[in-house]
């Protein structure tokens, strides 16, 4: 091992030199040499992530700089989402494909403002065996230069609207600035949508279907706080007409994080890749088209919102164990007797629907088991020990609070059912009250760098001009980068006449979102 | 090789840039249609008829493929995209074998798509068997990068690379993991879902305490892939062990299922492998066994791929198009709704919704083409073309009547057309439930009466040659060399298939040495 980790590039980033120390402090804990993350979310959050997503078994690093193994606690919340969105997708009548991860060179440059978005990212493959292609193919950054020509192909007449996919894929973008598990890395999962309609109303209305979605997956499944909204000027994606997102927030670092994104491309797209239609008077018209996307970045949002100092807090709806049962074995206990208590436990709680496992490995001791389990966030232990067994109950103790109560063995499955729903809910509850905490309200220039300061996440009138987004980026561009517009919330507060631009003084049009961001 | 020539779209598959994509109306998918002046309004299907499967097997499934909307060619030579109709076909293996690898004990993960070429290089064989196809990125963000990157053609060497880390003691094993990903092979001759330069597959690998634990994974899961192609694709193939010569690149045995196309080339259809040692020695993967005692462990991999979409396609079409087996179909009902005058549209209309409530509400995949564009005999045609394996009819007479007619694809014109059964969910959802049934069953029995009667026993080298040059598959026992065996191929252009699991009894004699032999084994010309 130690002549595979010297395998790794050498100008490997600081992110994955710290990753190898944890590896190997990992490894040290399978001996029992004692639980637990050296690091606090507090006092070195990037440390204390990096340690999280490795001890929780979620991510592996690897010799490729910004390239993770997703390991299976990470597979199974990814594949949660995945039976969450994609039915409600098809319920939109949105169908599923595949289009390939290679496009040639001259398809990416198609689309001007788009390709210089994506280009410095690009990964080119440039040899096949051992000889050089010819021109070298570019692997997918995202698709929408790989999929247009085929609407173009596809789409005739005003029938064959609308036409609406998904893809399920890999891409790869290659950056150089710090990677980040699950937040930034080069080769990422996730879902893009692509859509073409025949009006703007029809892509206008999806756009904010599917964004409701992202919401729904972020607050009701990850059971983090977004807000809605849609994207400035400088901040859209490149090529599109506008874009939405939601919006969540880390309050330990004062940073904004994207969380997923709806765009409606307008027509600029369907005009660079002649996406034309007849319509029903028989006249050429141009589609209006959308795509949206989420990746596996909404798992490193949850990592950060609800870790603790103990580590990973799942939030019941997505953790691929929602109960683990631990057997806690006294002296001259009966020992057989606790093991089956505790699988027919399990087995009780499966047969209900709930993911339940037993953890009845003899070669580590319950406290052993209990910070591992902690640690890897699972929403709640059961505890099964001759008292329990006598007195037939067993004893539960949630993660997020730490809070332990006996339940009685009859009724066990609604009692578990009603603590997982509360859990649920009360993760929400306090990321809610912890990001709402950090909102503040800025209508000077000076109250706007103090908030930035604090770390918060600020609510100011904008005038709305790019040009001043781009000057107070400049202005507070420093160690820890430069702010800008989140997203302008959906739900404005009211905007009193005269209000004016924190930053330029000019009349304010809205309010927006600004801060800090990942 | 012949059948690997792709007659008419060889040009375009050799075009490398996107110079196809202008305005492509007179591309590839429309070569059958030069004296067509149709535009717009009109759908490429029924104005070119599919090629019969009889006189061009290689046309016929090209344009089976383009009409029935399955697939269409990618922007970049030899890639493919995969449409929505193609990809249902594949959500339908992956919904069924997700489930019985949890079943077995597996968990997803997901392994990065580069692979340092250090990795590769690691194990002998596997690099010698993989390097021709690699496809290495060296630029990334505008740089040259340090260490040449492989596009993963298969995830052994970076799995093992991980295994090595994650596997300390017996108590970590067996582990076993399954990725649903994409993979890159650089091919030379492609052919859509057969062979594509990059196709979607699951790879399962697996890391064991004992030798005998690794067999006994191998041939489980070679099983669980039997019993899909079976039950779900109802193909009937044939598993076995692969000769040397065929083995994987780094296994010690290679199982395989070998199913019989239309055109009786085998197609290797899935793969599951015992890689022994061989790359827990060249990665060192080593766990301390229950007396603290350091051993390598013993390994598995196996994969199914998009391939199998081809190979259901090659099973079970016909002239009239694709023909899907009930339990893999998106669609497998499709009402079409029969209307002369305005004044009957609405309760036909009324009645096709109902009737499409009612088997929806029972589970059954049911499409109701209401579109007013297309005749009902244009329609009968297109979801024939588009393989659903049953079409329900309602007209006036049976809205009267409170009943339907049911046409079965499997059984082409008036014996496979039942009229007068009730719409009503009592007796409609059991009729249709079991004449799904009936279909998928049939299909099967149809695969299996066709692969028997074109596997010939032989006892002699001119034997075989002979089947060969029918097309046939041919059976004989064999312990001749691995040159032998090349010989054959040269020769023949047939390969050992595999040697079957299931071996006839008495005594063997090789066809081509003359010595005694154990076993039979199966050549064949293949994709």
């Amino acid at each position: 091992m130690a002549g595979a980790k010297g395998d790794k590039p050498a100008k490997a980033d600081k992110a994955a030199k710290v990753a190898a120390a944890v590896a190997k402090s990992s490894k040290g804990r399978k001996k029992e040499t004692g639980l637990g993350l050296t690091n606090t979310k507090d006092g070195n959050f990037g440390e204390w992530y990096s340690e999280v997503v490795t001890n929780g078994e979620m991510i592996e690093y690897y010799e490729i700089s910004g390239c993770y193994i997703l390991r299976p606690w990470t597979m199974a919340i990814w594949d949660v989402m995945q039976n969450f969105f994609d039915p409600e997708i098809k319920k939109m009548n949105i169908k599923t494909c595949y289009f390939p991860l290679f496009v040639s060179n001259n398809v990416l440059q198609k689309e001007k403002d788009h390709i210089e978005g994506f280009a410095p990212e690009v990964a080119w493959v440039t040899r096949s065996g051992d000889s050089d292609l010819e021109v070298p193919i570019a692997i997918r950054p995202t698709s929408e230069t790989v999929m247009y020509p085929y609407y173009s192909k596809w789409i005739r007449g005003h029938r064959d609207l609308p036409l609406k996919l998904n893809q399920w894929c890999n891409v790869v973008r290659w950056e150089f600035s710090n990677p980040t598990p699950f937040i930034r890395s080069r080769e990422f999962l996730w879902q893009e949508g692509h859509t073409a309609f025949a009006t703007k109303e029809e892509a206008d209305t999806e756009v904010l279907q599917i964004l409701e979605l992202y919401r729904r997956l972020y607050e009701e499944y990850l059971a983090v706080p977004v807000v809605k909204g849609q994207k400035s000027e400088l901040e859209k994606f490149a090529g599109g007409l506008y874009t939405t997102s939601v919006e969540a927030f880390i309050p330990n670092t004062g940073r904004g994080v994207q969380g997923a994104t709806s765009h409606c491309l307008g027509q600029n797209f369907a005009k660079m890749f002649e996406i034309n239609f007849e319509d029903e008077k028989g006249e050429k018209a141009m589609v209006w088209q959308n795509s949206w996307a989420y990746s596996t970045r909404t798992i490193g949002v949850m990592v950060m919102v609800h870790g603790d100092d103990k580590g990973l807090v799942l939030p019941p709806k997505v953790s691929s164990v929602q109960v683990i049962v631990v057997h806690v074995p006294y002296k001259d206990a009966d020992v057989k007797e606790i093991i089956n208590a505790c699988s027919e436990t399990v087995k009780t709680l499966c047969d209900a629907g709930i993911r339940a496992e037993a953890d009845l490995r003899e070669n580590y001791s319950p406290g052993w088991k209990y910070s591992h389990w902690e640690m890897k966030g699972v929403p709640l232990r059961i505890e099964i020990g001759p008292k329990d067994l006598a007195s037939n109950q067993v004893r539960a103790v949630r993660r997020d609070k730490g809070t332990k109560v006996d339940i009685p063995m009859a009724g066990l499955v609604d009692s578990v059912n009603g603590m997982l729903d509360d859990i649920q809910k009360n993760m929400f509850e306090v990321a809610k009250q912890k990001r709402d905490a950090c909102i503040q309200v800025t209508k000077t220039w000076d109250e706007f760098v103090e908030a930035l300061g604090q770390k918060k996440l600020i609510l100011a009138p904008w005038c709305n001009e790019e040009e001043v987004e781009k000057e107070v980026k400049a202005k507070t561009k420093g160690e820890i980068g430069a702010a800008k517009t989140l997203c302008s919330p959906f739900e404005q507060p009211e905007l009193p006449e005269g209000t004016l631009c924190f930053a330029s003084g000019k009349p304010a049009k809205k309010w927006t979102y600004w801060g800090r961001s990942y | 090789m012949g059948a690997l020539r792709l007659p008419c779209l060889t040009s375009i598959f050799a075009v490398s840039s996107a110079s196809l994509f202008p305005r492509c109306r007179n591309n590839h998918l429309n070569v059958r249609k030069l004296s067509s002046t149709a535009k717009v309004e009109v759908a490429p299907v029924q104005e070119q008829a599919i090629t019969p499967h009889s006189q061009d097997f290689n046309a016929w499934y090209l344009d089976v493929i383009s009409m029935a909307e399955l697939a269409d060619y990618g922007p970049v030579r030899g890639t493919m995209v995969i449409r929505p109709y193609g990809y249902a076909i594949w959500e339908a293996i992956q919904d069924y074998l997700n489930i019985k690898f949890k079943e077995t004990g597996h968990s997803n993960m997901y392994f990065p798509q580069f692979i340092p070429y250090s990795f590769i290089e690691k194990e002998a064989s596997h690099v010698e068997g993989f390097s021709p196809e690699l496809a290495l990125v060296t630029v990334g963000g505008g740089k040259e990068l340090e260490e040449k990157l492989v596009v993963r053609p298969t995830s052994e060497t970076i799995v093992n690379h991980m295994f090595t880390q994650w596997i300390q003691s017996y108590r970590d094993l067996p582990l076993m993991i399954n990725q649903w990903a994409n993979v890159t092979r650089w091919e030379m001759r492609t052919k859509p879902f057969i062979r594509t330069l990059e196709f979607l597959w699951q790879e399962g690998h697996t890391a064991h305490a004992t030798s005998e634990e690794a067999e006994r994974e191998a041939m489980q899961m070679i099983d669980v892939y039997t019993k899909f192609a079976y039950e779900q694709a109802a193909i009937p193939v044939i598993p076995g062990r692969k000769s040397r010569v065929e083995t994987f690149a780094g296994a010690d045995r290679t199982y395989t299922i070998e199913a019989m196309m239309g055109d009786r080339k085998a197609l290797q259809a899935g793969t599951s492998h015992n890689l022994g040692q061989n790359f827990s020695r060249a990665f060192g993967t080593q766990f301390a066994d229950e007396n603290g005692q350091r051993q390598h462990v013993w390994q598995t991999s196996w994969a199914i791929s998009t391939r199998f979409v081809g190979g259901i396609i090659m099973t079970h079409g016909d002239d009239a198009g694709l023909m899907l087996p009930p339990r893999l179909a998106s669609i497998q009902v499709v009402i079409v709704p029969i209307w002369k005058k305005a004044n009957e549209k609405d309760e036909v209309l009324d009645a096709a919704l109902s009737v499409k409530d009612v088997l929806h509400t029972a589970g059954i995949k049911v499409k109701l083409d209401d579109s007013d564009q297309r005749t009902p005999g244009w329609k009968f045609n297109f979801w024939e073309m588009k393989g659903v394996p049953l079409r329900i009819e309602i007209g006036p007479h049976d809205v009267s009547s409170r009943s339907v007619v049911i046409s079965r694809r499997d059984i082409p014109g008036k014996p496979g057309k039942v009229f007068g059964i009730s719409m009503e969910d009592p007796v409609l959802v059991p009729y249709v439930k079991e004449k799904l049934n009936e279909i998928q069953s049939s299909l099967l029995d149809k695969a299996i009466a066709f692969r028997d009667s074109n596997i010939v026993d032989v006892s002699s080298y001119d034997e075989l040659k002979e089947v060969i040059s029918q097309a046939k598959w041919a059976r004989g026992p064999w312990v001749g060399s691995d040159e032998d065996e090349l010989k054959v191929k040269e020769e023949t252009g047939a390969t050992i298939r595999c040697f079957p699991f299931d071996q006839p009894q008495g005594p063997k004699t090789c066809l081509m040495t003359g010595s005694p032999a154990e076993e039979v084994a199966i050549f064949a010309k293949s994709y």
